[in-house]
């Protein structure tokens, strides 16, 4: 229900609240966002041309999960989304459909968008509990990485980090489960057995032999 | 060489040796007739100390009226903000946008519907609480983030149950801080008697929690067979979402808490107060007390006998535990450090917090602001580990319930030390007429736990959970008690928590109780010193290495 709702609304929030009566009375606005009980979108953009893009260059469909049950394959991360990067073209408009696979909020934020179509520079989606919304949104023209995350307290810290790139990008961002690596290692205590510390002083005994064995040549 | 001239070297050696050992210089020295003078170290410069009352909302001190809800004042500096406990009095789901949008919480945080009873108030209320880690760790680099201050400079790791909220949980793009919903204490709860209360765990955290209903009437199961008392086995794991039931037929000042390694979740800061008030015709009652303690919208049978009502939460925290989520990303480091590597039998607790807050801290929020011959009702919930003994000065208050069950009158003591065991809690009658006994006249007057340790922060005093009473005479326009500016610039400078300032150093003090200097190294013995140690080594050697020669 929401999910129609919600693309219904988009696609026509920014253009107009006036025109679409039986959708200001199904959900709240508030400069830019709409909200119901159920989710949020703010600053969502179905149509407006980035200045640098005389038009679209790709649309593309995509699905970005949330949860707990994607972080299972980042040892020690608590929450994640199904993917950890997204390629795009410059000038591509994305329809995302953004599911939240947990029974707790989640958000989905990109950041570093150009500010005069994306008020504070993001796009941000939210949900309040287990669903899915819609929303869309046109990208630059510009080779860049923008970083997607939940904000939530502690859910980037825990997994739920990610990337999105322009024309591939201009680099990565850190801390990206199975992608990158943080800024802030954790300290693990490396497992030596018996067969390494072996290992290392039979190669000491070796690399002490090995001169005496080609003395002639070092002569 | 000859023989006569080699012990002569010999003894040169031994005079040099003797010398260093003379010269030699000490990490500490006696001081002389003139001990080192004092050094300056009043922190202002350095940019440590902040303002006693930053001012950020003085309109949210006045009392008001916001979608019909009527809002007590609030003298204190830093009251709550009004438009979240309209929220809480009407519920989520019947303010305006407008409303919702001045507070941080999600339109579902505490939803209250249907008037059973046709007595003018809502008689099931949903409620909706988030696990928040404050002053967590971050793999992007060495930082805190959602931080919160509970002094000066301080920021403990710590946990708390949050109304559930939306949109960002910084406060702003340009810092590290907290939204202020997001802080602690975990927000009291009140209810009426007789609601239909279903109280959801949202655990956005990442590891496992429950809410434990402690003294609060609830079923041993949910209509559903589900757990409903909040215990262990049944944890709300991250992600995951559970419901508690309850229909509380008794009234009184209850608690809840996590009951999942209850030692060090209650330690981390997961406790809050829970009210059942007495269910009266047209009784909206204020379902959250968001941080500053005074209920600004009290309920019809508190307004009936009280002019104010504080709901006072005490809280300890042991530094090496909150560190646990400072020092790791991991969740299973985390995890393990915190369950297996920490233990509680051999732990202290640091910090101690009234309201979330530390002195001076406490001064700003939770400051007992009173005007002369009223009678203050003062809700009291001791969550530390350790047992307290609060003490008021210049007042005897009467203890009027115990663990939420009313005394009986005669039974009823008026004190100025009131004993209250961990998980206790007390419900007392603070009077301010000045008769020799109960008040003993207008003042700023201190409260806090005379087990001393409750006193500081870590250590340093004035800190802990010290806060006031100020009497409205004694307090500025912007609830500031007056004539207490050096004690208050004193306290309000993180170098003073972080144990880099002397107290007392001000005026014609400064010299005689400021900090004391370090002995300068004499240059000369110094040189002197290196000298003699080099001359003794060097010859030694010589007269080996000669001696070795002479015998080949």
């Amino acid at each position: 229900m929401m999910k129609s709702r919600m693309t219904a609304i988009s696609a026509g929030l920014l253009l107009a609240v006036g025109l679409l009566p039986q959708a200001n009375a199904a959900m709240m606005h508030h400069q830019g966002m709409m909200m119901d009980e159920t989710g949020m979108i703010m600053n969502a953009n179905p149509d407006r041309l980035p200045r640098d893009c005389p038009q679209i260059s790709e649309t593309v469909e995509l699905t970005i999960r949330a949860g707990r049950e994607h972080a299972k394959k980042f040892p020690g991360k608590m929450f994640a989304y199904d993917q950890q990067e997204w390629n795009v073209k410059p000038c591509a408009k994305i329809n995302i459909t953004f599911i939240n696979d947990d029974h707790v909020r989640h958000q989905m934020m990109i950041h570093g968008l150009p500010g005069y179509l994306y008020p504070e520079g993001m796009l941000h989606l939210e949900l309040f509990g287990h669903g899915q919304l819609k929303a869309s949104m046109i990208l630059p023209s510009r080779k860049k990485t923008y970083l997607v995350h939940c904000e939530l307290p502690q859910h980037q810290e825990k997994g739920m980090k990610a990337q999105l790139k322009v024309d591939g990008g201009d680099g990565d961002l850190p801390s990206i489960p199975g992608l990158t690596g943080p800024v802030r290692a954790d300290v693990y205590p490396v497992n030596w057995s018996r067969q390494h510390i072996g290992m290392v002083l039979f190669s000491i005994l070796i690399g002490s032999v090995v001169p005496f064995l080609f003395r002639k040549w070092i002569r | 060489m000859t023989p006569k001239k080699r012990y002569l070297l010999i003894s040169l050696v031994a005079a040099l040796a003797g010398a260093a050992w003379w010269l030699a210089p000490f990490g500490l020295e006696k001081g002389g007739a003139l001990s080192p003078s004092t050094v300056y170290t009043r922190s202002a410069e350095t940019g440590g100390t902040e303002k006693p009352c930053p001012d950020e909302h003085p309109e949210w001190r006045q009392a008001q009226t916001i979608d019909g809800v009527s809002i007590d004042e609030a003298l204190s500096c830093d009251p709550d903000n009004p438009y979240d406990i309209a929220a809480a009095v009407k519920g989520t789901n019947n303010i305006s946008m407008a409303t919702l949008m001045q507070t941080r919480m999600a339109q579902d945080a505490v939803v209250k519907k249907d008037d059973l009873d046709g007595d003018g108030d809502p008689d099931v209320i949903e409620i909706k609480l988030e696990v928040v880690e404050l002053n967590g760790a971050s793999p992007d680099g060495e930082f805190l983030i959602n931080t919160f201050d509970i002094a000066p400079g301080i920021k403990p790791g710590l946990w708390v149950f949050a109304p559930k909220s939306q949109g960002m949980a910084l406060k702003n793009f340009f810092t590290m801080q907290a939204n202020p919903i997001l802080r602690a204490p975990s927000p009291t709860i009140r209810v009426e008697q007789g609601d239909t209360v279903k109280l959801t765990l949202e655990n956005i955290h990442y590891l496992p929690h429950t809410i434990h209903l402690h003294g609060v009437d609830h079923p041993f199961m949910t209509a559903a067979g589900e757990d409903n008392d909040g215990m262990e086995e049944h944890a709300v794991f991250p992600g995951a979402s559970h419901t508690y039931e309850m229909k509380p037929r008794h009234t009184g000042t209850m608690l809840y808490h996590c009951h999942v390694q209850t030692a060090q979740h209650m330690m981390m800061g997961l406790s809050g107060i829970f009210v059942v008030e007495e269910n009266k015709p047209n009784n909206w009652v204020q379902t959250f007390n968001i941080g500053a303690g005074q209920v600004r919208h009290p309920s019809v049978k508190v307004k009936e006998g009280y002019s104010r009502e504080f709901d006072l939460l005490y809280q300890a925290l042991d530094k090496k535990l909150s560190a646990v989520i400072q020092n790791a990303n991991d969740a299973r480091l985390i995890s393990k450090r915190m369950s297996r590597e920490y233990n509680i039998t051999e732990s202290h607790e640091n910090y101690f917090l009234l309201n979330g807050h530390s002195f001076p801290y406490t001064v700003r929020d939770g400051l007992i602001a009173a005007g002369e011959n009223e009678n203050i009702k003062l809700r009291i919930a001791n969550a530390q580990r350790s047992p307290m003994a609060l003490h008021i000065h210049g007042h005897k208050v009467t203890v009027t319930a115990t663990d939420g069950v009313e005394r009986p009158e005669a039974v009823r003591e008026t004190r100025d030390v009131l004993d209250i065991a961990p998980a206790q809690r007390i419900d007392v009658d603070l009077k301010t007429v000045n008769d020799g006994l109960h008040s003993y006249g207008p003042g700023v007057w201190m409260f806090h736990d005379h087990a001393s340790n409750g006193e500081t922060t870590d250590g340093m005093e004035p800190g802990g959970n010290i806060s006031l009473i100020g009497y409205q005479a004694y307090l500025d326009d912007k609830g500031m008690p007056k004539m207490h500016d050096e004690m208050l610039d004193v306290a309000f400078d993180k170098n003073y928590y972080a144990k880099k300032q002397p107290p007392w150093a001000q005026g014609d003090f400064t010299e005689m109780l400021g900090e004391p200097g370090r002995i300068e190294p004499n240059i000369l013995k110094l040189a002197a010193f290196g000298l003699s140690c080099g001359g003794a080594f060097g010859l030694f050697v010589y007269l080996i290495f000669t001696g070795y020669r002479r015998r080949q």
